[in-house]
């Protein structure tokens, strides 16, 4: 049964993107989605009912699976090593040679080379990845099928490329699936690689000066993230003996030539999670469909960097190393979430945010705390939620007012009221408690308390947060109309998974203590053990279950009594010069002429503006992963 | 069952707590300006009438962060008093201080806009602030729950003098009070009139009203925490602290938020990293 439910959530999806690309037809392709989709869910499900466990399959239909396996990986690495000698680019070429050459030696003189059991091995930290990706990834494919639609429409293409399209989108949940189900650290790679080539097909997917330029930005990045993870598994084999990460992390201590691998580890870590100096890939991102982006920064790709380093935490806990990870995570989140405010285009916003909040992610596992890797598990969780919602709903918003500028949606409300109503509960649970991603965060500030410059920096990226935020959510709001706004319309396969993942991000957050007890604190168990009495005393459920009903019955109660206000309708206040109709609120200017108000956020460009910030911080962040790689020498 | 009981107890009596204080705050400040100055229960007086008068709103969100904002700051002064997770209790204060925001951008009115971005920049001001003066005491006390940290056997004052200094400058921009009065004032001059509150009238006003006295009372008990084992010497900390508030409200021009944001933020920054290092350091 295990096996059949890993087969699949691994590779069940290639032979869907198999049939994506081989079937030009959209009817069938659409059916293919779907299914895919509903199956993925169902077996993520079924998964998480029967808890962790480890399994080695020896075969996939009468091939051994280790050495299909490396076979596969040498074929991804020469189908890199293709693009780099057709597009002419001499760094692609230098970086997956100096990944194919090292592996090569590696995998002829590794000695006992054959299956290491176990191969795959479910453990909470894995089952929360996979639902993650099975879940809200899969809700991201559907979204995308009406969205391609429109997509190409709007960009009159001759012949559809969404077989394309499509076939890399639910491969890259094969691969991100694989990856976390890994054991077997060669596997693991594999599963890596592939995921950065199926995000360089994808941002490039509408091809152009742009798409193609940012594609190769992010692959070379990838790529150097992908040297450094070779790197880091032949040092771990070096000092480890082993393949197997399970046994790394519980082997104790390990010795400066681990913390090396650990360091490489986490190199190639921040690189798919674009922490600076890093992040330019994932905002060239946004060049690609909104399905993309939505899945790139939600539940694949860069949290694939995050997941990579919280499983080998344990093993690095309470290091010098540890400590610098910690710092350098904590300043991702600070200064991403600055840059953040300095934006106004909506996806750049989002783009920033994410770098941020896996910066955090980043700090938890170096504080590694069972209270800290806590946080970051369900860092992981409760934004992918939002996130993933976030963007479907810019993308949504763009469709229909053709921007993604922040100040082009003051007054969504009016426009788009479902659609308004559904982004400023995203925002919402992105943002305060009792949401999960607040909570989250909250158990890192205390959990980073005995780090001072930690604590800091978190304090200050928080706050940062609240501003980019809180403006975001206020102005779609600012609505003018005095009539209700009617519901606006939009097709089926659009509408459910922003109303799924809204609704998910509420009733998740109010199950928060269950998640906790069922997929977080086994993981704590083994060599983390330690007083999580605090943490288990916060998250307790007779805490958070009344704080949460008490909170969701004055909500109730301000929607009703919002509803029901029987007042007169004011005009906005204007100092007595009113002129014109409520409905465009103007002044009388001079000349007597009418003058139509308008007002604008904040973005302190003069403090925040990425393009003073972005080298000296990218200077910084390089200084503090070098001090990092010296803390694993010590 | 008895921190459940204490905290609904100070759900009822904060409000008046709150009232009475904005009262002797509004006498004070009179006779500091050479005044006779109103009653001590005006404030009271004020907020019935405001509830007495006819309703009227420019769209429903308004209203809606009306109640959400009176709901933040009432649930976070209950935790308070129930003895929760002072960090937890800050964040739902803070769903309060959020939505006080989102009214005042509910409405395309210049004023309420302008002021929603000053707000903001207070948030962001006194939110870093807050949070490192919680990590101080926790550290100071083993905990961050607020039972604990009140039945600390020192005074916290002692230990923590440069954090209190950073916390009285974190409540001064939280209460908006002068020099740091640029979201809202008291003053009807104000060039942006009332900022996130142009917008508001009648009950409405009297729902944000109310909730500003809830705040007024969590943010002296946090000062509280500062001295907690006498009564008198809590009483005299927190008389001092509100005493030196009103004169600072009164003798100070209003500064610019950006000067709130290089200066006080940074000085204030670096006053926690100080005596952070020596709690760290002990």
């Amino acid at each position: 049964m295990e096996n059949t439910l890993l087969f699949v959530l691994i590779f069940l999806p290639f032979a869907a993107a198999g049939l994506c690309w081989l079937v030009p037809s959209g009817a069938v392709r659409r059916g293919v989605v779907l299914v895919t989709a509903a199956l993925l869910a169902a077996a993520s499900l079924g998964l998480f009912g029967r808890g962790a466990f480890a399994a080695t399959p020896e075969s996939l239909l009468g091939l051994p699976l280790n050495g299909l396996i490396t076979l596969a990986d040498f074929a991804l690495l020469l189908v890199i090593l293709g693009i780099g000698l057709k597009r002419k680019n001499r760094w692609i070429t230098i970086l997956t040679l100096l990944q194919l050459v090292p592996l090569a030696i590696f995998e002829l003189t590794l000695p006992e080379h054959g299956p290491i059991a176990p191969a795959l091995v479910i453990d909470g930290l894995s089952l929360i990845m996979i639902l993650v990706i099975s879940i809200v990834g899969s809700l991201i494919c559907v979204f995308a099928l009406p969205y391609m639609e429109a997509h190409e429409q709007h960009l009159h293409l001759r012949s559809s490329r969404q077989g394309r399209f499509f076939f890399f989108l639910v491969l890259f949940l094969g691969a991100m699936n694989g990856l976390v189900a890994a054991n077997n650290i060669l596997w693991a790679y594999f599963f890596w690689e592939l995921t950065t080539l199926c995000s360089f097909a994808l941002i490039g997917h509408d091809g152009g000066e742009e798409a193609t330029a940012n594609a190769v930005r992010a692959l070379v990045m990838n790529l150097f993230g992908g040297v450094a993870l070779v790197c880091g598994i032949i040092f771990l084999y070096g000092a480890a003996k082993t393949l197997s990460i399970q046994d790394v992390v519980q082997a104790g201590s390990l010795g400066t030539m681990a913390f090396v691998a650990f360091a490489l580890i986490a190199l190639a870590g921040f690189t798919k999670a674009a922490q600076l100096p890093f992040q330019s890939w994932l905002l060239g991102a946004m060049v690609a469909p909104t399905p993309v982006s939505a899945l790139l920064h939600s539940s694949t790709m860069v949290k694939a960097g995050v997941y990579i380093v919280l499983r080998f935490a344990p093993a690095f806990a309470g290091s010098a190393f540890a400590d610098c990870l910690a710092v350098a995570g904590g300043f991702t989140f600070c200064v991403a979430t600055g840059l953040a405010l300095g934006q106004s285009n909506g996806k750049r916003i989002l783009a920033y945010s994410t770098i941020g909040n896996l910066g955090l992610i980043m700090a938890c596992a170096g504080i590694g705390t069972p209270a800290a890797l806590a946080a970051g598990m369900l860092f992981i969780v409760f934004h992918a939620v939002s996130k993933g919602l976030l963007f479907l709903c810019v993308g949504a918003i763009e469709q229909t007012i053709g921007s993604r500028d922040i100040e082009d949606m003051r007054g969504l409300y009016d426009r788009m009221p479902r659609t308004a109503v559904i982004t400023v509960i995203g925002i919402v649970t992105m943002l305060l408690p009792p949401f999960g991603v607040l909570m989250a965060k909250w158990m890192a500030i205390e959990a980073a308390a005995d780090n001072l410059p930690v604590v800091v920096l978190i304090a200050m990226g928080s706050a940062l947060g609240v501003v980019v935020w809180g403006r975001w959510a206020g102005i779609l709001m600012s609505s003018s109309r005095t009539k209700k706004a009617w519901p606006e319309a939009q097709p089926a396969l659009l509408r459910w998974p922003l109303a799924v993942l809204a609704g998910g991000a509420v009733v998740l957050s109010f199950l928060l203590p269950a998640v906790y007890a069922s997929l977080v604190a086994p993981m704590l168990k083994g060599p983390i053990a330690g007083s999580a009495g605090s943490l288990a005393s916060g998250l307790a459920a007779y805490l958070i279950y009344p704080l949460f009903l008490v909170l969701a019955a004055g909500f109730l109660y301000a929607v009703i009594a919002a509803r029901q206000a029987r007042a007169a309708v004011d005009t906005v206040y204007l100092a007595g010069a009113q002129a014109g109709p409520p409905e465009s609120p103007a002044f009388t200017g001079p000349m007597d002429q009418p003058v139509v108000v308008s007002a604008g956020n904040y973005y302190l460009p003069s403090i925040f503006g990425e393009e003073r910030l972005t080298f000296p911080l990218n200077v910084i962040a390089v200084a503090l992963i070098i001090i990092m790689a010296g803390g694993a020498l010590i | 069952m008895t921190s459940i009981l204490l905290g609904i107890l100070a759900l009822i009596l904060a409000p008046l707590a709150g009232g009475l204080i904005a009262g002797l705050d509004r006498r004070v400040t009179a006779r500091v300006q050479s005044r006779f100055g109103p009653p001590i229960l005006q404030p009271f007086y004020d907020v019935a009438k405001l509830f007495g008068k006819e309703p009227r709103m420019g769209n429903v969100w308004q209203i809606f962060c009306a109640y959400i904002y009176l709901l933040g700051a009432a649930v976070s002064v209950f935790l308070f008093f129930a003895g929760a997770d002072l960090l937890l209790l800050f964040f739902v204060q803070a769903i309060g201080a959020v939505f006080l925001v989102f009214g005042a951008l509910a409405r395309p009115s210049p004023y309420s806009q302008i002021g929603a971005q000053r707000e903001l920049m207070q948030i962001l001001t006194y939110e870093p602030l807050l949070i490192l003066v919680f990590v101080g005491l926790a550290k100071a006390t083993g905990s961050f729950k607020v039972a604990a940290i009140w039945s600390h056997p020192e005074p916290l004052l002692l230990q923590l003098p440069l954090l209190y200094l950073v916390l009285t400058t974190a409540l001064t921009i939280k209460l908006r009070k002068s020099p740091f009065d640029f979201s809202t004032s008291h003053h009807g001059h104000q060039e942006i009139v009332k900022g996130v509150l142009t917008e508001y009238s009648g009950p409405y006003l009297g729902l944000i009203e109310l909730a500003h006295w809830y705040e007024v009372v969590l943010v002296l008990g946090i000062c509280a925490l500062f001295w907690s084992t006498s009564l008198v010497g809590l009483l005299v900390l927190l008389a001092v602290t509100y005493a030196a508030e009103i004169f600072v409200d009164n003798t100070m021009a209003r500064l610019t938020w950006r000067w709130m944001l290089g200066s006080a933020l940074l000085a204030g920054l670096a006053l926690s990293f100080l005596n952070l290092v020596w709690l760290y350091l002990a």
